[in-house]
C-alpha cells in the first residue's frame, strides 16, 4: 500500500546533493577565475604582443619580451638583487621569527599575550606605514642618527638611508609576523617535558637545542623561509623606497615597464615569470616538507 | 629539573660540572634578555617614531621634535584629498570584506560538507592567488579590465574592481580560516539539527553559523585589514578619484615626507584597531553568555 | 494492519564498501512499544539507528512510519528524533531553545511552542533551567535536555542511540529508570541501541540481539534470556560457564584427553561439545543433584555480593559464584552440581 518513492524523486534528489557545492563554491569560483584566472590567461597572452615607439602595446605574436630577459642586463641584474635580497632577508627573518617563537614557548603564559600583541603589529600595521616610519628613523635628520650623537656615542650626523642595511630592516620587519606564527605554532606542538628530558640525560642548552629543537621544528623552518621567500620575492615598495637606487627587484621593473615606460608586454612577461618562479618556490618547499613531515597538511 | 633527577639514585653527578652548568645558566638568561629587548625595540622603533613625529609642530621630518601640537592632524583632516582617500579606503575595505566573508564561508562551508570532482584543483585555484605578488595581481588585473565598460560605467578606476581585487588576498585567507574552524564543527549537532526537522539552509544559518561565529568575525577582519592597508594592487587600479590612503600616502612619500604622512599612518592604524578593539568587546561579551 | 506498526524495517540491507553493516534486517515496533537493539560494537545496531533516522541511505529494502514508506527521505523530512550518546544539544542555545528547536522546525506558532517547552522540562524534572547553556549542565541533565527536546516534538519513533553510556554507573542507573517511567506513562514508541545487556533487560519490550548486521534472536527480555535461539545469543546474554568436553563411550574428557568425572542426566553424543552453564546456578558440595563435575579449588575472588571460586578439572577451567564464603580451601576437591535446565549444550 506505501508508494514506492519515484525513481524521478531519487534522481532530483541526487542532482540536488551534486549541484549543491558548486552553488555555494560559485562566488568564490567566480572571483578566482574572473579577477585571477582571466588577468593570468590576459597577461600570457599580453606577452607575445610586440612594443613599438610609445603604444602600449601592438597585438602580434613575438617571443621578443621574453628573449629581452636573456640579453637585457638591468632585467638580469633586477633577477640577481630580487634573489638575493629575497633570499638574505628570508634567512634574517627566519632566525630573528625563530629566536622570537622559541622566547614566547619558553617564557612563562602571562608574557604570551603581551608577545603575541607585539607580534601582531607588524601584520596589522600598513606596509607604507612601515617603511614611512622607518624613512624617519635611518636618515641622517632621522631619529637613530640623533639618538647616537646625542648619546655621545659619534660626533656627526650619520644617514643609513637608502641603504641595503635599511631594506633588509624593513624587508623583515614586513615578512616576520609571518614567520613569527607559523613558528609558534610548531614550538605549541612540542611537549616542553622534552627539554627536561634531553637535561636530566646531562645535553647542555646548545645540545639540547641541536638533538632535540631543530630536528622537531624542521618542517615550521621550511614553511617559514618559503613564507617569507615568496613575499620577498614580489614586494618591490620597501626595498625601493629605503634602498639604494641601485637595488633594482623584478617588482619594480614591472611597476617601471607598466606605468614609466608604457611597455605592457615586457611587464607581462616579468609578471609570468615571476609567477612561474612563486609556483616553483612553493611546489619545491611542498614536496620537500611532506617528504618528511605532515606539517603543511 | 632537580626534583626528577634527585629521585633517580644513579645519576651521575659528572655528567655536567656544576661550574660549566652555572655558566651556561647565566650566558643563557643574558642572551635572553638581550634578545627580548631587541625584538621588543625593533618592532616598536617604527611605531613610536610615527606616533611621535604625527605631533610634530614643524614641517620638516627632523629629530629632535621641538614643538609638539595637533596641528598636523588638523591639516589632514582639512584636506579634502587626504579625507576622501580614507573614505574611499573605508568604503573598498568594507566592500572586501563583504565580498571575501560571504564568498570564503560559503566555500569552506563546501569543502567541508560535500566531496565532489577535482576538489584538490579547485582548492589550489582558489588559494594559489593569495600567494601571488601583489604587482601581478594588479597589473593583469588593469590589463584585463584596463577598458571595460559595463553598461556605461567604467570598470577600469571603480571601486569595485578594487574590492574585488583585494578579495584574491581576503578571500582565500578568510576561506582558509573558515575551513580549520569548520572542522571544528561538531557534525552531531549539524545531524540533530536534521533530525529535528532542520532543513540544510535553515540548519547552516541556526546551527552551523553561530557555533563559528568567532571564527567569521575573526576572518571577516583579516579581510578588512588586507584591504585597508593594501597599496600595490590600488596603486594600478584606482584614479584619482578613487585614490585610497596608502596609495595616496606612496605618491607623497615618493615626493616628499612631511608629518602630514606620519598622522595618515595613525589613523590607518587607529581604523584597524578600533575595528579589532570592537571585536574583542564583542568576544568577551560572547564568552560570558556560555 | 500495517497501521498497527509505528515503525517497520523489511529487509534493510547496507553495506559500506564491501564490509556489510545491516544485513536484511527486519524489525517491526508497534505503536508503544520499546524495542531495543543489543550487540556488540560492529553488530549494526547504530547502523540500523541511523538508517531509520535518515542519516544514512539503505541499499535495498524499505522502511515504513505509521505504514508510509521512508527510506527515500532526508532526516529532516522524517517523523523520527534521535536522543544521540553525546547529547549533541546546541551549544549556542538556551534549554528552553533547545527544546523549542524542533517545534519551531515544524512550524508550530509561539504561543503554542512555549507551553510544551514548559511541559516537556517538567517531565524530565528540570524546570527551571530553561535559560541555562548547555556548557551549565551536568552530564545527565544534558542526556534529560536532549530527551526533552526529542520528545517535545511527539515523533512517530523515538531513537535512543546509547544515551547513557557517555554517564558513571550511578547517574546511568538514575536515568534508565526514568526513561522506563516515562514510557511507561507517555507510551512513546521507541527504538534503544545499547551494548548493555542490562539497560536492555529492565527496559524492553523485546530486544533484538544483533550480530554482524544480523538480527540472531528478536523477543521479550526473559525469553532471550531463558531460552536463547543459539549459542551466540546465550553467550552474549549474561555470565556464563563454557566447559570444552570431549565425550567418547560416555566417558568425558579435557582436549588432551584427560578424562573429566562429569555427570549428566542427559547424555550426549560422541564428539566436541561445549557446555555452558551460569555461575550463578551452579551449587558447591552437592554430589546428589542431576548433573555434576568434580573439580579442583584454585583460587577465590571476592566480588562483593558474592564470592567466586574459580575451579580447573584436568585442561578445563570454570567459575562459581556462591554468596558467603564456604569452607573448602585451594587444591580441594569440590562437588560442583547443577539442574538440567540450567545448562546448554552446543556441538
Amino acid at each position: 500500500m506505501s508508494a514506492v518513492p519515484s525513481e524521478m524523486a531519487r534522481r532530483r534528489a541526487g542532482l540536488r546533493a551534486r549541484l549543491t557545492p558548486w552553488l555555494l563554491m560559485a562566488p568564490a569560483l567566480l572571483i578566482a577565475v574572473a579577477f585571477f584566472g582571466l588577468p593570468i590567461a590576459f597577461m600570457a597572452r599580453m606577452s607575445f604582443n610586440e612594443h613599438i615607439d610609445q603604444r602600449f602595446y601592438v597585438p602580434g605574436f613575438t617571443f621578443e619580451s621574453y628573449a629581452a630577459m636573456l640579453t637585457d642586463q638591468t632585467f638580469r641584474g633586477a633577477l640577481l638583487t630580487t634573489m638575493r635580497l629575497a633570499f638574505v632577508s628570508s634567512i634574517v627573518t627566519v632566525v630573528v621569527g625563530y629566536a622570537f617563537a622559541m622566547l614566547v614557548w619558553l617564557k612563562p603564559k602571562r608574557w604570551r599575550l603581551a608577545f603575541i600583541a607585539l607580534a601582531l603589529c607588524p601584520l596589522l600595521i600598513s606596509e607604507i606605514s612601515i617603511i614611512f616610519g622607518w624613512w624617519m628613523f635611518f636618515p641622517k635628520n632621522g631619529l637613530l642618527s640623533y639618538a647616537l650623537v646625542s648619546s655621545g656615542l659619534i660626533t656627526d650626523k650619520v644617514s643609513l638611508m637608502y641603504t641595503e642595511f635599511a631594506a633588509f630592516v624593513g624587508l623583515t620587519y614586513v615578512t616576520l609576523p609571518f614567520c613569527f606564527f607559523i613558528l609558534l605554532s610548531i614550538f605549541d606542538g612540542i611537549d616542553k617535558k622534552v627539554l627536561e628530558a634531553s637535561a636530566d640525560l646531562g645535553a647542555g642548552p646548545l645540545r639540547t637545542f641541536r638533538e632535540v629543537l631543530l630536528p622537531l621544528t624542521k618542517g615550521g623552518i621550511a614553511a617559514a623561509f618559503a613564507q617569507s621567500f615568496i613575499w620577498a620575492v614580489g614586494t618591490y615598495a620597501t626595498p625601493s623606497a629605503l634602498g639604494p637606487d641601485t637595488l633594482w627587484t623584478i617588482g619594480y621593473l614591472i611597476q617601471e615597464q607598466m606605468l614609466g615606460k608604457h611597455n605592457w608586454p615586457r611587464a607581462a612577461a616579468f609578471s609570468i615569470v615571476l609567477t612561474i618562479g612563486v609556483a616553483l618556490v612553493m611546489v619545491i618547499v611542498r614536496t620537500l616538507t611532506s617528504k618528511r613531515t605532515a606539517l603543511n597538511g | 629539573m632537580a626534583d626528577t633527577s634527585s629521585i633517580l639514585p644513579a645519576r651521575r653527578a659528572s655528567a655536567i660540572p656544576v661550574p660549566r652548568a652555572r655558566k651556561d645558566a647565566i650566558v643563557l638568561r643574558v642572551l635572553t634578555l638581550a634578545f627580548t629587548v631587541f625584538i621588543i625595540a625593533y618592532i616598536a622603533i617604527p611605531v613610536l617614531v610615527t606616533l611621535a613625529m604625527s605631533f610634530n609642530d614643524a614641517s620638516a621630518i627632523r629629530f629632535p621634535i621641538k614643538v609638539w601640537s595637533l596641528k598636523w592632524y588638523g591639516d589632514f583632516f582639512g584636506s579634502p584629498q587626504w579625507v576622501d582617500a580614507l573614505e574611499s579606503s573605508i568604503i573598498i575595505a568594507l566592500g572586501t570584506t563583504a565580498i571575501s566573508t560571504i564568498s570564503g564561508v560559503l566555500a569552506a562551508w563546501a569543502f567541508e560538507r560535500f566531496t565532489f570532482a577535482f576538489k584538490p584543483l579547485v582548492y589550489l585555484l582558489i588559494m594559489l592567488p593569495l600567494f601571488i605578488p601583489g604587482v601581478v595581481l594588479g597589473l593583469g588585473v588593469a590589463m584585463a579590465f584596463g577598458n571595460v565598460s559595463l553598461l556605461g560605467f567604467n570598470v577600469y578606476g571603480s571601486r569595485a574592481l578594487v574590492m574585488l581585487a583585494h578579495s584574491l588576498w581576503a578571500m582565500p585567507l578568510v576561506f582558509m580560516l573558515m575551513e580549520a574552524t569548520f572542522r571544528t564543527v561538531d557534525h552531531r549537532i549539524v545531524e540533530a539539527s536534521y533530525d529535528l526537522g532542520g532543513k540544510p539552509l535553515r540548519t547552516f544559518f541556526e546551527i552551523v553559523l553561530p557555533s563559528v561565529s568567532t571564527g567569521i568575525i575573526s576572518s571577516a577582519l583579516f579581510a578588512f585589514v588586507v584591504s585597508l592597508n593594501e597599496f600595490v594592487m590600488a596603486l594600478f587600479l584606482t584614479t584619482r578619484d578613487t585614490q585610497t590612503l596608502p596609495v595616496l600616502m606612496w605618491l607623497s612619500l615618493r615626493s616628499a615626507g612631511t608629518p602630514r604622512l606620519a598622522v595618515a599612518s595613525v589613523i590607518l592604524a587607529a581604523a584597524v584597531f578600533v575595528s579589532l578593539s570592537l571585536i574583542m568587546v564583542w568576544y568577551i561579551r560572547q564568552l560570558r553568555k556560555t | 494492519m500495517a497501521d498497527m506498526n509505528a515503525l517497520e524495517l523489511d529487509s534493510v540491507r547496507r553495506a559500506y564498501g564491501g564490509v556489510v553493516a545491516v544485513d536484511n534486517v527486519s524489525i517491526d515496533v508497534k505503536r508503544g512499544e520499546f524495542v531495543t537493539l543489543l550487540g556488540p560494537s560492529g553488530s549494526g545496531k547504530t547502523s540500523t539507528l541511523r538508517l531509520i533516522g535518515g542519516f544514512e541511505r539503505p541499499d535495498a529494502g524499505a522502511i515504513r512510519i505509521n505504514g508510509v514508506r521512508i527510506d527515500h527521505l532526508p532526516a529532516y523530512q522524517r517523523d523520527t528524533t534521535t536522543i544521540f550518546q553525546s547529547g549533541a544539544l546546541f551549544p549556542h542555545k538556551t534549554v528552553a531553545e533547545n527544546v523549542a528547536y524542533g517545534l519551531r522546525m515544524r512550524g508550530i506558532t509561539k504561543a503554542d511552542i512555549t507551553p510544551r517547552v514548559k511541559q516537556a522540562l517538567e517531565i524530565v524534572r528540570l524546570s527551571g533551567y530553561d535559560e541555562r547553556y548547555p556548557a551549565q549542565l551536568s552530564g545527565g541533565q544534558k542526556q534529560r535536555v536532549a530527551l526533552a527536546r526529542s520528545m517535545v516534538v511527539r515523533p512517530a519513533i523515538l531513537l535512543f542511540d546509547e544515551p547513557l553510556s557517555a554517564l558513571d554507573l550511578s547517574l546511568r542507573l538514575q536515568l534508565r529508570a526514568e526513561i522506563k517511567r516515562l514510557h511507561e506513562e507517555i507510551g512513546f514508541s521507541a527504538i534503544y541501541v545499547t551494548h548493555d545487556q542490562g539497560e536492555a533487560m529492565a527496559m524492553s519490550s523485546r530486544v533484538a540481539v544483533m550480530r554482524g548486521g544480523r538480527i540472531e534472536q528478536i523477543d521479550r527480555p526473559e525469553k532471550v534470556f531463558g531460552e536463547p535461539a543459539n549459542e551466540f545469543v546465550y553467550t552474549f546474554i549474561g555470565e556464563s560457564c563454557c566447559l570444552k568436553a570431549w565425550i567418547a563411550a560416555g566417558a568425558a574428557a579435557d582436549s588432551d584427553g584427560d578424562p573429566i568425572d562429569l555427570r549428566l542426566s542427559n547424555p550426549l553424543g560422541e564428539g566436541a561439545w561445549r557446555i555452558y552453564i551460569r555461575p550463578s546456578r551452579m551449587h558447591l558440595g552437592r554430589a546428589d543433584m542431576p548433573n555434576g563435575l568434580k573439580a579442583r579449588l584454585d583460587f577465590t575472588e571476592f566480588l562483593g555480593d558474592v564470592h567466586r571460586y574459580h575451579f580447573k578439572a584436568a585442561k578445563l577451567e570454570l567459575f562459581v559464584d556462591h554468596p558467603g564464603a564456604v569452607a573448602h580451601k585451594p587444591g580441594d576437591l569440590v562437588d560442583i552440581g547443577w539442574q538440567t535446565a540450567d545448562m546448554i549444550a552446543y556441538q
